[in-house]
C-alpha cells in the first residue's frame, strides 16, 4: 500500500472512531457510554495498527490533522441524529487522539 | 400429613416431587396446598432461561450477595455466561444504580472472585428508557438472572435517532477493515435491530442460529472466536451487512 493510501486509511479510521466517541459522549450522555465507546475503541485500534506501520514526518502530521478536522466535520454534519454539542468537543477529541498516536 | 421439599426447575414448569416415603399419603387426585416457607436467596430467572447449572446458580447468589453493600437498585447477570455451557468469555453484569460506577464494582468483584467480569452500570431512568427503545438492551435481557423481580420488557418504542446511532458501526464496516469479531458483533446488532423493528423477540440464541444459517457453521465459529478470515469471506460478511442495512433502512 502506498504511503498516500495508508495515510488516507488512517484518516478514515480516525474520522469514524472519533465520530463514535463523540456520539457516545453527546448523544447518550451516561446512558450506556461504556458499551458504545467500544465501537470507537475498535476503530481506534485499527487506526493504531496503520499508524505503527507509518513513518510520519511533520508535514504528514500536519496533513493528517487538517484532513481529519475537515472530514470529521463533514461526517458530524451528516449525523443529524447526534446532538449539536458534537461540534463543541470535536477539536478537543482530535487533539487527544493525535496525542495518543504521537501525531500531535 | 405434610413434608417440605425444594421446588425444582422443569423444562416447562417448576415442580415439587412427592418424596417416595410419602407416596401412599399423597396420591394422584388428592388436593394439596403449597405454601412458601423460605425464599431461595432471591434469585429471579428470566422465563426464557431453560437450564442453569448448580455451579452457576451458586455463583450468581454469591455475586448478588457480595453486592449488598453497594448502592444498587437491581443487578442482572446476562450474556453468554447464561446461554453457553462453558464457552463464555466473561461474566456480564448489568447494574441499575444512580450512584455506583463500573470501575469500583469491577475491582471489587475481580478481587473477590478472581473472575473476568464485564460491568455495565445504567441509571434507573435511563434503564427504563433503554428497555423501550434499545434493541441491544432488550436482547441482553432476553436471558437473565436477577437479584430482584423484573417485570419483563415493556412495549417497544421506535426512536429513530437511537437506531441510527446503533447503525453507525455496521455502516462503517462497509468502508473499513476490522477484526472478524467486529463483523460478528455488527451482524448480531443488525439482526437484533431487525427483530426489534419487526416486533419479534430479540432472542440472542435465535439470532446466533440465524447467523449460522446465513454464513455457515465454519465461518460462524471463526468470526465468533475472532479468527482470521479470507478476503472472500470478508466480502461475504460485508455483503450480508449491506443487505441487512438496506432492509432495516426500508423499515425505518
Amino acid at each position: 500500500m502506498s504511503k498516500n493510501s495508508s495515510t488516507n486509511e488512517l484518516i478514515n479510521l480516525l474520522v469514524k472512531s472519533l465520530r463514535h466517541k463523540i456520539g457516545g459522549i453527546v448523544n447518550l450522555n451516561e446512558i450506556y457510554a461504556q458499551k458504545y465507546s467500544k465501537d470507537a475503541e475498535v476503530l481506534f485500534k485499527e487506526a493504531e495498527k496503520v499508524c505503527r506501520k507509518e513513518n510520519c514526518h511533520n508535514y504528514d502530521k500536519e496533513r493528517i490533522k487538517n484532513e481529519l478536522k475537515e472530514n470529521l466535520l463533514i461526517e458530524l454534519k451528516k449525523c443529524d441524529f447526534l446532538d449539536n454539542r458534537k461540534f463543541d468537543i470535536m477539536d478537543e477529541e482530535i487533539g487527544l487522539a493525535l496525542r495518543v498516536l504521537g501525531l500531535d | 400429613m405434610k413434608f417440605q421439599h425444594k421446588v425444582s426447575k422443569g423444562s416447562r414448569f417448576n415442580q415439587i416431587y412427592i418424596p417416595s416415603g410419602m407416596q401412599q399419603y399423597f396420591q394422584a387426585g388428592d388436593i394439596v396446598e403449597v405454601r412458601l416457607v423460605e425464599k431461595n436467596n432471591f434469585l429471579f430467572f428470566s422465563k426464557n432461561l431453560k437450564e442453569i447449572s448448580e455451579f452457576k446458580e451458586k455463583l450468581a447468589k454469591d455475586i448478588f450477595f457480595s453486592l449488598k453493600d453497594f448502592n444498587i437498585k437491581q443487578a442482572f447477570l446476562v450474556g453468554s455466561f447464561l446461554t453457553k455451557k462453558v464457552d463464555y468469555n466473561d461474566i456480564d453484569l448489568l447494574i441499575v444504580s444512580n450512584h455506583e460506577n463500573e470501575e469500583k464494582i469491577y475491582n471489587f468483584l475481580a478481587e473477590k472472585f478472581n473472575l473476568k467480569f464485564h460491568i455495565l452500570v445504567i441509571k434507573e431512568e435511563n434503564f427504563s428508557k433503554l428497555l423501550e427503545i434499545c434493541p441491544l438492551t432488550r436482547s441482553m435481557l432476553f436471558y437473565y438472572i436477577s437479584n430482584k423481580e423484573f417485570k419483563g420488557l415493556p412495549k417497544r418504542v421506535l426512536d429513530k435517532k437511537h437506531i441510527n446511532f446503533l447503525l453507525m458501526m455496521p455502516k462503517d464496516l462497509l468502508e473499513v477493515k476490522a477484526e472478524s469479531r467486529v463483523f460478528y458483533d455488527s451482524i448480531r446488532r443488525l439482526l437484533a435491530i431487525d427483530y426489534f423493528l419487526r416486533a419479534k423477540n430479540e432472542d440472542t440464541c435465535k439470532i446466533d442460529v440465524e447467523i449460522e444459517k446465513i454464513i455457515g457453521k465454519d465461518l460462524f465459529e471463526i468470526i465468533r472466536r475472532n479468527g482470521t478470515i479470507t478476503d472472500k469471506e470478508f466480502l461475504l460478511l460485508r455483503k450480508i451487512i449491506k443487505q441487512k442495512l438496506n432492509s432495516i433502512q426500508q423499515r425505518l
